[in-house]
């Protein structure tokens, strides 16, 4: 068992974060300088806008191995890009009826505006994110053992 | 052989023991394309700097990879550094591994190195597709137009062409002077409204650099900062004028009180804007008066204070008392707003002048009576408690200052947001008097309500805001951002693959992306001058057209792929 409470190491949840660099990033850093501690199973790729994350991206990242997807963006209202990001938060929601639909479910992506720009949010943010999506099965497995099935051969 | 260069930094003995460093060079020097990878104690030691460009050059790689703190730390300047020495950005890769791996994943060595390591591996995924923006330069045409010619315009008009560049002064009225035409005097000096106006009025009669154009309006606007192309319309004919900046300076509008307290109906109901006509023509009898502030302004329609009801009253009553000491004058207020030591004097002042002030609640306003004409206005005194009647000859309604008009049209012909009052909307808090549009700035009540004073201060910083772009020769594209670290780049829209099915258009919050037909049929164009490389164009391109160089699919799709390999391997 290690200091996150999750028995063994291989079902902790991956997660992709894609960080504002304006916000979510900063708030990333902070965390780090704050030396937080935080499942090493998440990886970020810092954005100049959450409006800049493609939907395909979300997708692309389920389908190569994380359980969960975070975009990250700043205050609805606070955007530096003159209000993109309320526009990125719908593309989201749609994406997340997608998701639902798929059978994949919305509870994988997770959508934080303004919420994660200091360092103890981001990680109060990001390890809520890992117990929602700790009951959850790996979507890796899943897909291998869907792949095994005799019938997807 | 070009290929890449990895160096890891310790950072001093930060980064071990909780990522493996000697473990990341084993596996980093087996990844396809890296030719070398080098340990360095601290990156940021200027010594370090040197050697580095040292050992790329050695190595012969064309790519560096370079693991160390976060870009918010000193590895952003170490990039930056690079940068200065003719390293192309799109050939450097920053991979942050203190602040985002080892600080925060102490209690974990394999996990820390293994993301150790797939950052590094998304960091070469990223390098080897990464590319950058080419930027583009625009001539900058020395002039500037300015529409509105009132407090804020003749301001920034006047600053503009003292500076040695050519105005071109827009207004649709047959002579300049706007709001301080309609008013007597102007708080909180008391000095005479016209006398104010002089001196800037006859500046633009002479000044050489002022090209005045009354009764115009601007009816068409294309182009961006350093060359905007306008066209004015006025019954003489229509006029091009080619500027670098524009200011958009047209005020604000009067509202009329319709069917409140009784306007319209009784004569001596009177709005401020009437009284100060009357004023003006020294035509006013009366010897009751009282005022009624907030008349129609935070209400839920217009939940906005319009800040310069409060002191003209104060100056109109004090005016009053001073022309007539037998006037007996009233002001029945919610809250009395005269913000700074100025106006707070100018409220005392009024007081001590005699001026009765009596608070009411919005719940319970005052009621005007009379049969014919005025005779009395009851009122529920808040704060002793009573009903009051108080006669008098007439009633002042305190009307807010609203949108002009005119800020719809100019808001479409020049791409440039209104708030949810019609107000020009600046862009975000941290750059005052500035639209979402580079080049394009505003002042004066087209902004927000404010006082004449006010107006022309800002006419002033509008205009010096205009001079840093009419003081250069050229601009690039890249500069425009006012985002500290600069412009990431631009979006590019491959010739040839768009579909012309305009996501890009709706969704980009500059206008910079425009549907243009080519050969019978419609292709999208990014403006180099308006994209401000947000990127919520590339986020909804179907079929991937539309691209930044520094963050395109291809190199983004390269670090997902890359994310957690290390993950599944171990």
């Amino acid at each position: 068992m290690n200091a996150h409470g999750m028995t063994d190491k291989t079902t902790t949840p991956r997660v992709l974060v894609f960080a504002c660099r304006w916000c979510a990033l900063v708030g990333a850093d902070a965390a780090g300088r704050g030396r937080a501690d935080l499942p090493a199973s998440f990886r970020v790729i810092p954005v100049e806008c959450a409006a800049m994350v493609e939907p395909d991206s979300v997708l692309r990242a389920l389908a190569s191995g994380a359980d969960g997807v975070a975009v990250m963006g700043c205050h609805l209202g606070g955007c530096r890009f003159n209000d993109a990001n309320h526009v990125a938060l719908k593309r989201m929601e749609a994406l997340g009826d997608l998701l639902d639909t798929v059978g994949i479910g919305r509870r994988r992506l997770l959508l934080s505006f303004g919420a994660a720009h200091e360092g103890r949010q981001f990680t109060e943010v990001l390890g809520a994110f890992f117990r929602e999506l700790a009951p959850l099965p790996s979507l890796a497995a899943w897909r291998k053992t869907l792949l095994n099935q005799p019938s997807f051969r | 052989m070009p290929g890449v260069i990895a160096i890891l930094c310790r950072c001093c003995g930060q980064i071990e023991p909780a990522v493996d460093l000697q473990a990341l060079r084993e596996r980093i020097g087996r990844e396809a394309g890296v030719v070398s990878v080098e340990f360095r104690d601290s990156l940021c030691l200027p010594e370090d700097g040197a050697a580095i460009v040292k050992a790329v050059e050695s190595s012969g790689a064309d790519r560096i990879l370079l693991a160390a703190c976060s870009p918010y730390g000193k590895a952003g300047d170490v990039v930056s550094a690079l940068c200065a020495r003719g390293i192309d950005r799109s050939r450097v890769r920053l991979v942050d591994i203190r602040e985002g791996c080892a600080w925060i994943h102490r209690g974990d060595q394999t996990g820390a190195t293994a993301k150790a390591c797939d950052l590094l591996c998304m960091g070469l995924g990223f390098l080897r597709y990464g590319g950058c923006s080419t930027d583009a330069v625009v001539a900058v045409r020395p002039e500037c137009l300015v529409a509105g010619a009132g407090s804020a315009g003749l301001a920034a008009a006047v600053s503009i062409a003292r500076a040695g560049f050519q105005v071109h002064l827009v207004e649709r009225a047959a002579e300049g002077g706007g709001m301080l035409k309609l008013i007597s005097r102007v708080y909180p000096t008391d000095v005479e409204a016209a006398e104010k106006l002089r001196p800037y009025l006859e500046e633009v009669e002479r000044n050489p650099r002022i090209a005045f154009h009354p009764k115009t309006r601007v009816v068409s606007a294309t182009g961006f900062a350093g060359d905007f192309k306008v066209r004015l319309a006025s019954v003489t004919g229509d006029v091009n004028v080619r500027v670098g900046a524009v200011i958009l300076a047209t005020g604000a509008g009067v509202w009329l009180p319709r069917g409140l307290y009784r306007y319209g109906e009784l004569k001596e109901v009177l709005t401020l804007m009437e009284l100060e006509r009357r004023q003006r023509e020294g035509k006013t009898a009366a010897k009751r008066s009282v005022f009624i502030q907030c008349v129609g302004a935070r209400c839920p329609e217009r939940p906005y204070c319009a800040t310069m009801c409060c002191p003209s009253s104060i100056k109109n009553a004090v005016l009053l008392r001073k022309a007539d000491p037998d006037a007996e004058v009233t002001i029945l207020y919610r809250d009395i707003m005269t913000p700074g030591h100025i106006l707070e004097r100018y409220y005392r002042s009024a007081l001590e002048a005699g001026v009765r002030f009596i608070r009411f609640d919005p719940a319970q306003p005052p009621v005007v009576s009379g049969d014919g004409h005025v005779e009395r206005v009851e009122v529920f005194d808040a704060i002793s408690g009573v009903k009051r009647e108080i006669e008098t000859d007439q009633v002042v309604l305190s009307t807010p200052l609203v949108a002009n008009a005119d800020n719809a049209k100019l808001s479409e012909l020049f791409h440039v947001p209104l708030d949810g009052y019609g107000f020009f909307r600046e862009d975000y808090s941290l750059h005052p008097l500035e639209t979402r549009q580079g080049g394009i700035f505003i002042c004066g009540s087209a902004r927000w309500p404010v006082s004449s004073a006010e107006a022309a201060t800002q006419g002033e910083g509008a205009a010096m805001k205009a001079l840093a772009i009419l003081g250069r020769k050229e601009i690039s594209a890249l500069s425009l951002s006012r985002l500290p670290e600069g412009k990431l780049g631009h979006a590019r829209i491959e010739d040839g693959a768009c579909s012309g099915c305009g996501n890009c258009v709706a969704v980009c919050p500059y206008d910079a992306c425009t549907l243009q037909r080519v050969g019978g049929a419609f292709v999208s164009r990014a403006n180099k001058m308006r994209c401000r490389a947000c990127g919520s164009c590339t986020a909804v391109c179907p079929n991937g057209t539309v691209q930044m160089p520094e963050h395109n699919a291809r190199a983004v799709g390269a670090m997902i792929r890359r994310a957690f390999a290390e993950g599944d391997a171990g």
